[in-house]
């Protein structure tokens, strides 16, 4: 088993990880980073509560090798909040009431937040779209869709 | 999926080689226990649920034109073998020319898992259940091969053998997907029925597209390609027959319908029967054609 | 009972408050079993499980896995030789002699890595000797099947749950009520129905997860995504020999529970794997693979039932068989198929019920709770039932169903006396929503158009003496700890409970604390978080503990200040004299006391309000009859409707238009009650049209969400209005009953209906997915 040493920026900071070939991006973040806001659903692409920001982009970090990601830029959960401001679809959400368990969330605020970054002006076909693969059981989306509705006004403000 | 699926990914050494030739050799080398990565979506599944077993994946992203989408007004289009699909969906051309590619990708899982999926791996992958692999036979689109002895093309029709089985060999690395210019007046849509109303595996899937033709009597080429009814993405030669002559109205399209209906063999599996699968082929195939002939309009 | 008082402003109680916990869970510090670090000596367990549904082992050799490097242990069912159940205790933690289902756990390796755990599961050889097995729950309970459990006269047993030992049948529950074979003749009109509701998954979306570790003083700890920390610890103490004083479970956030993580499903497994590794902490985290096929069920039923009214469309009778598809062990589903016998006319009077509620044991996975457990199932064929007769007898549907349904002071199935209830008054509130009786044309001619609707009634399903208590103490800072047993998952109880505390306080909500992870250790007993009980009961500890510390702080006040403590209240924090007019916060007394002037002594201390709640009144019923004097302690009603569209070409369902109305009593937060119906019913939807474990010889072809579907956010398109309906309960907090699980007991049922009000097609059972209605469409000639 080979263990790589990869450099990552997590969330803003410049990382040195070990990582062996096999583990999964999701892996690395949870087991060798702490960064446990990132969840593990399903580890099979399907349920998005390992949602993470690559590049600018969300993908399922149980679908990305932790090796991939040399000289990549990540955001998870942990990094959607500056200097304790909320970004607004965490605001959003809350006043929404899209919170339930719990588990789903930073999947689902990272999808919304990509989305935000890349269509500002959501319709809500589209907002459905972008939640297609992060699964929720509790909340039947209809807040959590509200929420991002009233992000996207909320970052025009 | 297996019931006994790993907790994570078996054990397997990630390589990453300099070049083409070295990612050739290495599978070649390795015939059986090396597979070539890139989005990496339905190797992972794979692995974890135990069907794959291969000790190394060898990362082909990054080598020679693989992370390229390249459009040429006169030729057509050249995907690489790592240019995920939302980026191929996004692109000025394909959005232009190849509606019908992006109106596939689209329907592909979700957002994210098509952040690292690729249009050649869903080909490659040669499920019958591939989204996408209908729009790239109906544009006649070819792979692009890099293999021990040199590169090759491959047209796609007559590269799917069976479920994940094609004519590619060991130390065959797809470097790249080309689909020709379609021709002036090329319309197409793809219908995918799922269980969900989106983002799910189809449990059938009908790609049709149409183009002026004078070199056919009926002066019009209709073509059809199905997914999830047979063991191969499947064209449906007699339906390009039958509008030959026919030109698309309400009875040629349900007579084309009744073709694919024909043609197909699908399988009972837990998507769905083969006898609602049938009906389905029709069904839609009908709606598809009827959708193109009110487009022509 | 505490009085408590809803009309101080500003009181909380009663208005959307946000979340306790949301800060946490959108940043993702919010703390779930498997973020805990346990160091570099945790080591992982896996779980060897039977291929086979039915079978003797004949022998076990895990000598090669054991000299696997790495492995520190394996174990066996030779290990642990003690049962374990909730209700019937059938099951053993790791099988012994024989297997039932498969995924039964037979043995498990703990290891360094993960890894390594998979590999000596491999290296663990079994002899197994087939043998026949049951899938149908009908024929098990004949006398031709095989016995699966030829044991069951051995098992423990409570006094209320009646298995019939020599046959498969584990739990047998009866209503004998009137005469329902002489009231058939008083019958204008007749029908006849079976419906069949498949197995389905909870798929909460994080996976069962549970550590464990036996320290050398003896204590042994578990760390568990719980709904039932108190629960847990007390069987898996039992079976395993330990004093419950000397086991703790430490239960942190739990990503979703739906009753899967109720009662002991596979957190026993890293207990008894850690009791051979001393020392070393021990983790078990299930697959979503193992969460579909190996977690708790919900039970298949088979239902069969016969239902009259007479001619001015007054129900009659009601024949009514069930067979429950137990599965392999029927340790929690007992007392599933128990609620389902005294639940069984739906919420509807019947003079004359004849009930056989069978819970039967089978080759297929193990049954639990599930959100309203045996409700949705059982109402997906009385409601069906109920719209047929009133065909029959051509009544209006929501007419037939307001002159019959259940109202306040009505005699029930058990002999029971109805509390006062408001079901009325939901129906005709669904009905105006949906726009009932006005019949819409269809979008395109390709489609149909129908609306149809169901009622429900469920109750607390629990042993009669299940019990909550609670806490509250001061900080420091003068904010308030309430001390609870019962889990947040997601339901929102924690800021319910801040609200109650708040409330009785007379505090801003914002100053009150509930907060995990719950521990068995400090945290005060709860019986478990099941049934939608905490608002009611837990709710009612709560308010006892509250009023206990609102006293004790009065009391120091009104000595310091030398009045009567009836002059005294506190109002936004402050005690209050409506005598003297003096005030003082109540952050100055909660937990350094008052000094005496001139600084001469103190008065009072630290404030610690304490309660507990348990209901004494449920009786048990007689075992013949299933009549006795109150069966259960209240039930939440409600009414739900659909408005929906077929594809003819596809068969595929769109809902347009939903209402639902539920009579709560008391909306604590009516933005979190409407969050639980909106979240309720997609998921009964999903249910309804997605969902089912495939089962093919008891294994299941679908354990992952390729395969298993469940609603997506692409899936609920639809408006859905709705109504809180509010007649109080009389031993409820602010009059507040349950809403957890209700919402998504209809759905299902009203869905059938409308399915036949736009096709003319009853369908054997759910899911309704576009196939099974493209082919009965097929087959009925409505289409080609």
């Amino acid at each position: 088993m080979t263990v790589h040493t990869i450099t990552v920026n997590i969330n803003g900071e410049d990382e040195l990880v070990e990582v062996p070939g096999h583990w999964t991006l999701l892996q690395m973040l949870r087991y060798r980073m702490g960064l446990t806001g990132t969840k593990n659903g399903c580890a099979g692409g399907e349920c998005g509560a390992c949602t993470v920001m690559l590049n600018g982009a969300p993908v399922n970090s149980c679908m990305v090798l932790g090796v991939e990601c040399d000289e990549a830029e990540i955001i998870t959960v942990e990094g959607l909040s500056q200097d304790g401001q909320l970004d607004p679809v965490q605001d959003a959400i809350i006043e929404a009431g899209g919170v339930q368990c719990g588990f789903c969330t930073p999947g689902v605020l990272i999808s919304a937040r990509a989305l935000l970054d890349r269509t500002p002006n959501p319709t809500e076909a589209e907002i459905q779209d972008a939640l297609v693969g992060n699964l929720c059981r509790c909340t039947g989306y209809v807040r959590i869709i509200e929420g991002i509705k009233q992000a996207a006004k909320l970052q025009k403000t | 999926m297996s019931r006994e699926a790993h907790p994570a990914l078996p054990e397997f050494e990630y390589i990453k080689p300099g070049s083409l030739s070295d990612a050739a050799a290495f599978l070649a080398e390795h015939a059986g226990e090396a597979r070539a990565l890139s989005g990496g979506t339905d190797i992972f599944v794979r692995m974890r649920d135990g069907a794959f077993k291969d000790k190394y994946l060898v990362d082909i992203k990054g080598l020679a034109g693989t992370d390229e989408i390249v459009f040429d007004p006169k030729r057509g289009l050249v995907i690489g073998a790592a240019v995920t699909m939302n980026r191929v969906s996004a692109h000025e051309a394909v959005q232009k020319h190849y509606r019908l590619l992006a109106e596939a990708i689209d329907s592909v899982a979700s957002y994210q898992l098509r952040n690292r999926a690729t249009v050649v791996g869903n080909i490659c992958n040669a499920s019958p259940a591939g989204d996408t692999i209908g729009a790239c036979l109906l544009y006649g689109g070819a792979l692009l091969v890099h293999g021990v002895s040199g590169e090759r093309r491959e047209p796609l029709d007559g590269f799917f053998k069976g479920p994940g089985q094609t004519t590619l060999k060991a130390g065959d690395v797809v470097t790249s997907l080309f689909l020709p210019l379609p021709p002036e007046g090329f319309a197409g849509t793809y219908l995918k029925l799922n269980r969900n109303k989106r983002g799910d595996l189809a449990i059938v899937g009908v790609s049709a597209c149409t183009y002026p033709n004078k070199d056919v009597p009926s002066g019009l080429t209709v073509k059809v390609a199905l997914a999830s009814v047979a063991a191969t993405p499947l064209v449906v030669p007699e339906v390009e027959e039958l509008f030959k002559t026919e030109t698309l109205t309400e009875i040629s399209s349900a007579q084309a319908a009744q073709i694919a209906m024909n043609a197909c063999s699908p399988i009972d599996d837990v998507r769905g029967s083969a006898r609602y699968r049938v009906m389905m082929v029709r069904n839609l195939t009908r709606q598809a054609l009827s959708a193109l002939e009110a487009s022509l309009k | 009972m505490t009085k408590t008082d809803t009309t101080t402003p500003p009181s909380p109680v009663g208005e959307s408050v946000p979340r306790l916990d949301v800060l946490e869970k959108v940043t993702g510090a919010a703390i779930y079993t498997d973020d805990i670090p346990f160091g570099p000596g945790l080591l992982y367990a896996r779980i060897k499980r039977s291929p086979h549904p039915h079978a003797v082992i004949k022998g076990i050799d895990v000598s090669k896995a054991e000299q696997l490097p790495g492995v520190k242990v394996v174990v066996t069912g030779d290990d642990f030789p003690k049962r374990i159940g909730l209700y019937l205790v059938d099951k053993h933690i790791f099988a012994r002699e024989r297997v039932r289902f498969i995924g039964e756990p037979v043995a498990a390796v703990a290891a360094v890595t993960e890894d390594i755990a998979e590999k000596a599961l491999d290296l663990i050889e079994i002899d197994y000797e087939p043998l026949e097995a049951v899938f149908d729950p009908v024929y098990g309970a004949s006398k031709d099947a095989p016995l699966i459990h030829p044991d069951l006269g051995e098992y423990e047993v409570p006094n209320f749950i009646f298995p019939q030992p020599g046959t498969n049948i584990a739990n047998h529950f009866k209503v004998r009520r009137g005469d329902v074979e002489n009231a058939w003749k008083d019958c204008a009109k007749i029908v006849t129905a079976e419906f069949y509701i498949p197995h389905v998954q909870h798929v909460p979306i994080e996976p069962h997860v549970a550590v464990a570790k036996f320290d050398d003083d003896g204590t042994v700890t578990l760390w568990a995504a719980s709904q039932s920390p108190f629960a847990q610890r007390n069987l898996i103490a039992q079976s395993l020999g330990i004093s419950q004083s000397d086991m703790r479970v430490i239960a942190p956030f739990v990503g979703g529970g739906f009753g899967c993580k109720a009662g002991v499903t596979m957190e026993a497994l890293p207990v008894a794997i850690a009791s051979k590794v001393k020392g070393r902490p021990v983790k078990l985290l299930l697959t979503r693979e193992e969460e579909f096929y190996t977690n708790f069920v919900r039970q298949a039923l088979v239902i069969k039932l016969k239902m009259g009214c007479d001619a001015e469309g007054n129900l009659v009778a009601l024949h009514n068989t069930m067979y429950w598809d137990g599965g392999a062990s029927t340790e929690y589903g007992v007392n599933i198929t128990r609620a389902g016998g005294y639940n069984s006319t739906g919420p509807y009077i019947f003079q004359n019920v004849h009930t056989d509620s069978l819970c039967v044991y089978t080759n297929h996975p193990i049954g639990g709770a599930y959100r309203g457990f045996g409700m949705s199932e059982l109402h997906t064929g009385i409601e069906q039932c109920i719209d047929m007769l009133a065909e029959e007898i051509g009544m209006d549907k929501v007419e037939f169903r307001l002159k019959n349904c259940v109202k306040t002071d009505d005699i029930i199935l058990t002999g029971m006396t109805m509390h006062p209830t408001g079901l009325s008054e939901c129906i005709q509130k669904v009905a105006k929503a949906i726009d009932w009786g006005q019949k819409k044309k269809p979008s395109s001619p390709n489609k149909l158009r129908g609306k149809g609707l169901a009622l429900m009634w469920k109750a607390p399903s629990m042993p009669p003496n299940a019990g909550s208590s609670a806490e509250v103490k001061f900080n420091e800072d003068g904010t308030i700890t309430v001390g609870v047993g019962g889990q947040e998952i997601g339901q929102g109880t924690f800021t319910a409970m801040a609200q109650m505390v708040a409330g009785v306080m007379g505090v801003p909500y914002d100053w009150v604390r509930v907060r995990g992870p719950l521990d068995t250790r400090y945290s005060p007993y709860e019986w478990q978080t099941v049934a939608s009980r905490l608002t009611w009961s837990m709710g009612n500890a709560v308010v006892a503990a509250a009023s206990d510390a609102r006293k004790q702080l009065l009391d120091v006040a009104a000595d310091h200040w030398e009045e009567n403590p009836d002059d005294l209240d506190i109002k936004s924090g402050k005690i209050i004299s409506y005598v003297s007019e003096r005030e003082m916060s109540v952050k100055e007394v909660g937990v350094y006391g008052l000094p005496n002037e001139n600084f001469e002594g103190w008065k009072g201390g630290p404030i610690v309000g304490r309660g507990n709640f348990m209901p004494t009144y449920v009786t048990n019923l007689d075992f013949e009859t299933g009549q006795g004097e109150r069966a259960v302690v209240h039930y939440t009603t409600g009414a739900q409707a659909f408005e929906i569209e077929i594809d003819k070409e596809t068969g595929k369902i769109e809902v347009i238009n939903a209402a639902s109305a539920f009579d709560i009593g008391k909306a604590i937060n009516p933005e979190l009650v409407k969050a639980q119906i909106e979240g309720g019913i997609v998921q009964g939807l999903s249910s309804a049209i997605l969902e089912q474990m495939i089962l093919k010889d008891g294994a299941m072809q679908n354990p992952s969400f390729v395969d298993y579907r469940i609603a997506s956010a692409v899936d609920i398109p639809f408006n859905h209005h709705i109504d809180i309906v509010e007649v109080p309960q009389d031993d409820g907090p602010w009059g507040a009953r349950g809403i957890g699980e209700h919402p998504m007991v209809p759905s299902a049922a009203a869905l059938a209906n409308a399915i036949y009000d736009a096709t003319g097609l009853r369908l054997e059972g759910p899911p309704f997915s576009s196939e099974k209605i493209y082919l009965a469409m097929l087959d009925a000639g409505m289409v080609e």
